[in-house]
């Protein structure tokens, strides 16, 4: 086993890659869940808005991607 | 701070080549080095007279004109990069550039793997800088740079169906429909496949050749997020989705299945000269299946580019024979 040194820079990309799921979940598919209602003139339940909507569901599947390190 | 990396497996010892010089280093002679395969009935005269007549005819297929790769590769990223604004804002239909996404994402790793070999131009020659921006902008669509792709596919090479070494090991799968569902399976974030199991072979290399194709990945990975996660907040979602993020995913397991699963099913014990790849017949025929065919052939021998793969095969057929490959299939 050897050591390598990392830079704070490394660390911080590291991280950021570590959660990279759940960025993708209100980055990607959030929005992306939006703009797919809308094509389909679907609305959000509740009254709320498709932006909203997305966000909830785009952020709730990236944060267990995040923690079960599958999609699926 | 200090990451633990294991690096016991040594890689220095390649069972294999990797380009076309290293396919004709090895001596002529029967070492043992290069098991060679074939029948135990083939005295070692006859294996090395065998060894030469099939380089003299692999010799004729190597070389001639490459301009195609670049040509097909720089013709591609800018008809991609052009779908770009064309489905954004000049109506553009995206189902159209959808589909030929996918082809381009997919058919660019033919034109960087020929790169990969240096088969454009070698370390030296003129056009050298041709060959490497051949296969820089060849897997931009697949978000996999050309400095890690190369290390890892020439790993493959040299280690091929080495459980422990060959980097692409970990799409081996009992058949074919296991097959595609790993290709999806080991691009998991969790999962030590793919691109995650590349970056780990990088950390162990600890060269500073591996250490740039890491930071180079990085930065590609990034810029992706970041043009995914710009258009989708500006209102062009479904083109991100439609241009990038579906036929990367596309184009990986495609690639993935046939460009790897395919030619070397099944892997195991697998590391000889001879029996390292197949020889099979594809229902997506030679071009669906982008030359793999033949795969054999470019593991014997690197040097020979994917367009004279087939013709290669079959004038080599009756040496392979002789060498106990089975050619039943072509």
């Amino acid at each position: 086993m050897v050591s390598i040194t990392l830079t704070a820079m490394e660390i911080a990309v590291r991280k950021l890659f570590a959660i990279m799921p759940f960025l993708f979940g209100i980055g990607f598919i959030a929005p992306l869940t939006a703009q797919i209602m809308a094509s389909f003139s679907l609305a959000a339940p509740l009254g709320m808005s498709n932006i909203v909507f997305g966000l909830i569901f785009g952020g709730t599947w990236g944060l267990i991607a995040t923690m079960r390190g599958r999609w699926l | 701070m200090s990451d633990p990396v294991d690096r016991t497996i040594d890689r220095s010892n390649r069972a294999h080549p990797g380009d076309a010089q290293e396919a004709f280093d090895i001596p002529v002679t029967d070492a043992p080095a290069i098991p060679l395969n074939g029948s135990d009935e083939l005295d070692q005269h006859t294996r090395v007279d065998l060894l030469k007549q099939e380089r003299g005819i692999a010799k004729q297929y190597h070389g001639g004109p490459m301009w195609m790769y670049p040509a097909a590769a720089f013709g591609g990223i800018a008809l991609w990069v052009s779908f770009f604004p064309l489905t954004m804002f000049f109506g553009f239909p995206l189902a159209v550039a959808f589909v030929i996404s996918c082809v381009l994402a997919t058919g660019g790793y033919v034109t960087s793997h020929e790169a990969m070999h240096s088969n454009i131009a070698r370390k030296g020659d003129k056009l050298r800088w041709l060959n490497e921006w051949t296969g820089k902008v060849s897997t931009i669509p697949i978000v996999f740079p050309f400095s890690m792709a190369r290390m890892m596919h020439l790993e493959h090479h040299y280690h091929v169906n080495d459980p422990d070494k060959d980097s692409d090991y970990t799409d081996e799968a009992p058949n074919w429909w296991m097959a595609i569902y790993k290709t999806w399976y080991n691009r998991q974030p969790g999962v030590d496949g793919s691109i995650h199991h590349y970056k780990r072979i990088l950390a162990e290399m600890g060269t500073p050749e591996a250490d740039k194709a890491l930071k180079d990945t990085l930065k590609l990975q990034l810029l992706f997020m970041a043009v995914l996660f710009t258009m989708a907040w500006t209102g062009f979602a479904i083109e991100a989705a439609l241009l990038w993020w579906l036929p990367r995913h596309i184009g990986l397991s495609y690639i993935r299945f046939y460009l790897s699963w395919a030619p070397h099913h099944p892997r195991e014990g697998k590391t000889g000269r001879y029996d390292c790849a197949n020889i099979f017949k594809s229902r997506l025929g030679h071009v669906m299946s982008m030359g793999m065919q033949t795969h054999l052939i470019h593991h014997l021998y690197p040097g020979i580019p994917n367009h004279k793969t087939k013709d290669a095969y079959f004038a080599l057929k009756p040496v392979l024979e002789k060498r106990g490959v089975d050619c039943s299939a072509l």
